[in-house]
């Protein structure tokens, strides 16, 4: 990665250039949660023509909104923790034992690609019923549960450029499966893990579909639930809206920043292992 | 219905939000000797929990718990599926989406022989009814009109609003001379305006329009095609663009708000944003002008209707009727008159509606409103979507008035 | 290029091919079949059951209100069958999944290969791209509705309008709308891909590409020759992912122009969550679930054979 600097340079600024204009979007939500209505209405896209602060006071000053981030917080906790590990156990299942069984069943777990969402909701919500889960925060994360399918996918294909020796070595030594799982194929997929860890994340602490589905008390609303049930009050209101908004992807966008260092780390670990 | 907006049901209410809001399901009778009313309301509740609580406070022997889902498709969404699954609420709503269904399956409770139901404008109880039996208590109704930026009319010369199509489209024209956008309806719905023209037209006819539409003695293509053909003036004519394809209610009242527009079609939940957006502007509502020599209309429809679950116990239901009763009292609708602004249609309150809204009031209170989807028999939802698709392809200049309203009646006898 | 590099580059992505085997004997298959149980049990639960019961609906005339439908056999199928408007998405659809999937892949790769370059901002440019995945698609829909507005003060007019041209009805037109609503597909997932191709660049080992400069090798021909070849794996999983989500899109189309104007960018899902939730016709809508799914399955099946054979012969 030496290359001249007159390159890097140019290189940055055309980036840094044609993110700018991939950012309109988020610049315009950002900067109307700084004006008011009639601001907005008159010019969209102008800066604020003072510091308008009380639409994040209003919504901050929403009675359930930090217990909605809790329940929040302890959703996407536990799910994406649960997915990541029965995800890339399995994948590490495929990966070690290649029958044509495991073959089969890898391909039917793609089929959960390919079914609409809303084809399977009504069932799922019936059978939830009958175990007592709706309205409960655990039925949202096994709700979430399948979105281990999509971290089995792409932990498997990662896994496909992996050094196979290093693991048939530790096997050789006498090492068990758990164990060659545990430190020699988890540290070598650090990288898939926290990318799909990231996505997941983002994906749980953003759905909207399901805990609007299986959540109907107050207490257990997760964050955008809250925000939405906020937004109709605010019908005509759009700042109001885009403040909620922003309000709740504010954890995840602190979140990606500091994870974003860990793909760098993944990147040296990656050339150390070659 | 204030909340059925044109632009909240696109933007906002995504149908893909699904709420299939659980509800508490079987309430027991208490320890204490009070019952326990589970109630689906779709108003929020920050607004409808007043409402509940100055019942409870009267009703001490009555214990709501009230859930809330968004209207329009997550609620039918939840309802249905707590119907389906046997954990549907006491007390919910019968909306225009679901009527059929609901009255098809047996969910509802007739409430026709109930004193509370005596006050109440008839044609809002026959909106959730069918054959002398009536399944909601709707107890309001929203209306669609004009609303004109008086400012900008002055500009154009104009001091007051115009009676008749042909009047309001030289005033367009006079309008558009001044350098004003003179018109923006959107055509992400059945327009208001054909709504009213409908409305007008099938008050002089027995059996009604829609009537004969479904029994076959007429069709949209006899009916409809005519007034769609006015409509498209404002195309042929060049007032209106054909990018209204494009348009949501929201952008429209922004351009409205921001004085860059000189009439939009508009219901009663856009008063207080216009209030708030242009305090200086001077502006009012006023009916639809008419065409082929009828009386100016309103779009408009009665808002859902409370209903009983038939499937709750007789004691449940007992104390539904007591709930009902009381929201049809002169004190229960002032309070859901106070809280939501929707304007209340029972005899013996008048609410109290903003200046600017008065001209529609009228229309409300006597049932001189009109929507298609509402009226039509049966078919309701395939027609509404088949309608706005060939609207839009009416507007893009695609196909002819006639075309459009000949794919209603293909839709119909297709379903 | 030097032949060492590439059959080097051959050699890493060839591996798991080789060198993967059956092990052990029947202790070591059943702790294998013991990793597989927690996903196994996910998927019968949250896929397979499910399904079988949108199956059996789709027989039925079941409304969506009472479980105890009456069985119709085939009826649903066949009406779907004979209606056009239940399939007038199937166009649109098909050309949404094939132009986002072909569009986001090759943008994707390149902007994750240039994410994977050191330079000032590298973070920010990364977090700009990838956010757009993120809020709901209600909110962006909104948003790009603004940005696409026919009107004079619609974002994109206004600057035509500094340019001196006239506002476009960017949602009016078939054609203007269907591109627009695929922009905004490709904006929106972009980023997020890129950051899934970045993941595996990292396992790319930093010495194919010193072998290869020594060796002369022009940054093009490293990239065709090293870093195109060793992204295959991720490429079959991207498209894969992208095409299946691309016939299952519904949120975008619906936020942005509402399936309009027209039939111009109607969705099939649309048609299912039209027919299923607002007209009560569920049993019809499961049986148009069940036709999707086997279509959906065929063709991204058939895309993923296409796309691992690609990837066996470019190792």
């Amino acid at each position: 990665m030496t290359s001249p600097l007159w390159r890097r340079i140019g290189l940055s600024a055309w980036m840094i250039l044609l993110a700018c204009v991939i950012g309109i979007p988020l610049y315009y939500i950002v900067v109307n949660t700084l004006k008011t209505q009639s601001e907005m209405v008159a010019n969209p896209l102008a800066l604020p023509t003072g510091l308008f602060l009380d639409n994040y006071r209003e919504v901050l000053a929403s009675p359930r909104l930090f217990r909605s981030f809790g329940n929040t917080v302890y959703v996407t906790a536990v799910s994406v923790a649960a997915q990541l590990v029965t995800g890339s156990l399995a994948a590490f299942a495929m990966l070690i034992w290649t029958s044509r069984w495991n073959r089969i069943v890898g391909n039917l777990f793609l089929l959960a690609f390919v079914v609409p969402g809303q084809a399977t909701l009504i069932p799922l919500y019936r059978t939830l019923v009958g175990l007592e889960l709706v309205d409960d925060l655990n039925g949202l994360v096994l709700m979430y549960m399948g979105g281990a399918i999509f971290c089995y996918f792409l932990i498997q294909g990662y896994m496909r450029t992996l050094p196979f020796e290093v693991i048939e070595a530790a096997r050789l030594d006498g090492a068990g499966s758990l164990r060659i799982f545990w430190h020699i194929a988890l540290p070598l997929i650090k990288p898939i893990l926290v990318t799909v860890g990231i996505f997941q994340t983002m994906g749980v602490w953003n759905d909207f579909l399901i805990p609007t589905v299986f959540i109907s008390s107050p207490d257990n609303r997760t964050v955008v639930l809250q925000v939405f049930n906020a937004v109709s009050e605010f019908a005509t209101d759009w700042p109001m809206f885009m403040t909620v908004s922003v309000v709740a992807l504010i954890p995840m966008v602190i979140f990606f920043v500091l994870t974003q260092r860990h793909i760098v780390n993944g990147l040296l670990a990656g050339s150390v292992k070659g | 219905m204030a909340r059925q907006h044109p632009y909240l049901a696109s933007g906002l209410a995504l149908a893909m939000s699904f709420s299939l809001t659980a509800c508490a399901g079987a309430s027991d009778d208490n320890a204490d000797g009070t019952t326990t009313l589970t109630f689906l309301s779709w108003v929020d509740e920050e607004r409808f929990g007043p409402v509940v609580e100055a019942f409870e406070a009267d009703h001490p022997e009555i214990d709501i718990e009230m859930t809330f889902t968004p209207p329009v498709n997550e609620y039918v969404q939840a309802l249905q599926t707590q119907v389906l699954s046997g954990t549907a609420p006491d007390v919910f709503l019968i909306a225009a989406e679901n009527k059929t269904n609901l009255i098809d399956g047996g969910h509802v409770v007739d409430l026709s022989g109930e004193d509370f139901v005596k006050n109440v404008e008839p044609f809002n109880l026959e909106t959730y009814g069918r054959d002398g039996a009536y399944y909601g208590l709707s107890l309001a109704s929203w209306a669609g009109g004009y609303v004109y930026n008086e400012d900008l009319l002055a500009e154009a010369g104009y001091d007051g609003v115009p009676e008749t199509w042909d009047e309001f489209l030289r005033m367009c024209e006079k309008l558009k001379d001044a350098g004003i956008t003179p018109f923006l309806e959107p055509a992400d719905g059945i327009p208001f305006t054909m709504a009213a023209w409908l409305g007008a037209k099938t008050e002089g006819m027995d059996p009604t329009l829609d009537q004969q539409i479904f029994s076959g003695a007429s069709s949209f293509e006899e009916e409809w095609t005519p007034l769609l053909e006015e409509y498209n003036r404002l195309f042929e004519d060049d007032v209106m663009t054909r990018d209204v394809v494009g348009l949501d209610g929201q952008m429209v009242l922004d351009e409205f708000t921001a004085g860059r527009l000189a009439v939009m079609p508009a219901g009663g939940w856009t008063v207080s944003s216009i209030l708030e957006a242009a305090p200086e502007m001077s502006w009012s509502f006023a009916q639809i002008p008419g065409v082929d020599g009828r009386e100016p209309y309103a779009a408009g429809a009665a808002s859902p209707g409370y209903a009983i679950n038939s499937a709750s116990d007789q004691e449940h239901q007992e104390a539904a009727k007591v709930f009902l009763a009381w929201l049809a009292s002169p004190e229960g609708t002032e309070l859901i008159f106070e809280q939501t602004g929707d304007v209340t249609v029972t005899s013996d309150f008048e609410p109290q509606v903003d200046p600017h809204f008065e001209p529609l009031v009228d229309n409300i209170r006597s049932g001189r409103i009109y929507l298609p989807m509402i009226a039509w028999e049966r078919s309701e939802d395939v027609l509404n979507v088949e309608a706005i698709a060939q609207l839009q392809r009416m507007v893009t200049g695609e196909i002819t008035p006639r075309q459009m309203a000949s794919a209603l009646d293909a839709k119909l006898a297709a379903s | 290029m030097s032949a060492i590099v590439v059959s080097k580059a051959h050699d890493a992505a060839t591996r798991p091919a080789k060198r993967r085997r059956s092990g052990g004997g029947w202790k070591q298959i059943a702790v294998n079949q013991a990793f597989l149980l927690p996903l196994g049990a996910a998927f019968v639960f949250l896929v397979v059951i499910p399904l079988g019961q949108t199956f059996y609906w789709s027989l039925t005339d079941f409304t969506g209100y009472d479980p105890d439908a009456s069985f119709i056999g085939l009826a649903n199928y066949a009406s779907i069958l004979k209606d056009p408007s239940m399939l007038a998405g199937l166009g649109f659809t098909l050309l949404y999944a094939v132009a986002t999937t072909a569009v986001i892949t090759v943008l994707a790769i390149s902007l994750a290969v240039q994410l994977n370059k050191v330079f000032a901002g590298r973070n920010f440019v990364r977090s700009v791209w990838f956010f757009p995945a993120v809020p709901s698609m209600a909110i962006l829909g909104l948003v790009w509705r603004y940005i696409f507005s026919p009107l004079e003060s619609g974002v994109i007019n206004s600057v035509l309008a500094k340019l001196g041209i006239a506002p476009v009805g960017w949602l009016s037109d078939d054609g203007l709308a269907r591109f627009a609503v695929v922009v905004v597909g490709v904006w929106a997932a972009t980023g997020w891909h890129a950051v899934l191709y970045t993941a595996y660049l990292q396992s790319i080992p930093e010495e194919y590409y010193e072998v290869a400069k020594i060796d002369g090798a022009s940054p093009r021909q490293q990239f065709f020759g090293i870093t195109l070849p060793l992204l295959t794996p991720a490429i079959v999983i991207s498209t894969f992912l992208l095409m299946t989500g691309g016939l299952k899109v519904f949120d975008l189309p619906y936020a942005l122009t509402g399936g309009g104007p027209g039939f111009a960018t109607q969705t099939i899902t649309q048609s299912i969550i039209i027919a299923g939730v607002s007209q009560g016709r569920s049993g019809m809508a499961s049986a148009l679930a069940v036709l999707f799914t086997i279509a959906v399955a065929a063709l991204t099946f058939g895309q993923l054979r296409l796309t691992r054979a690609l990837e066996r012969r470019l190792s």
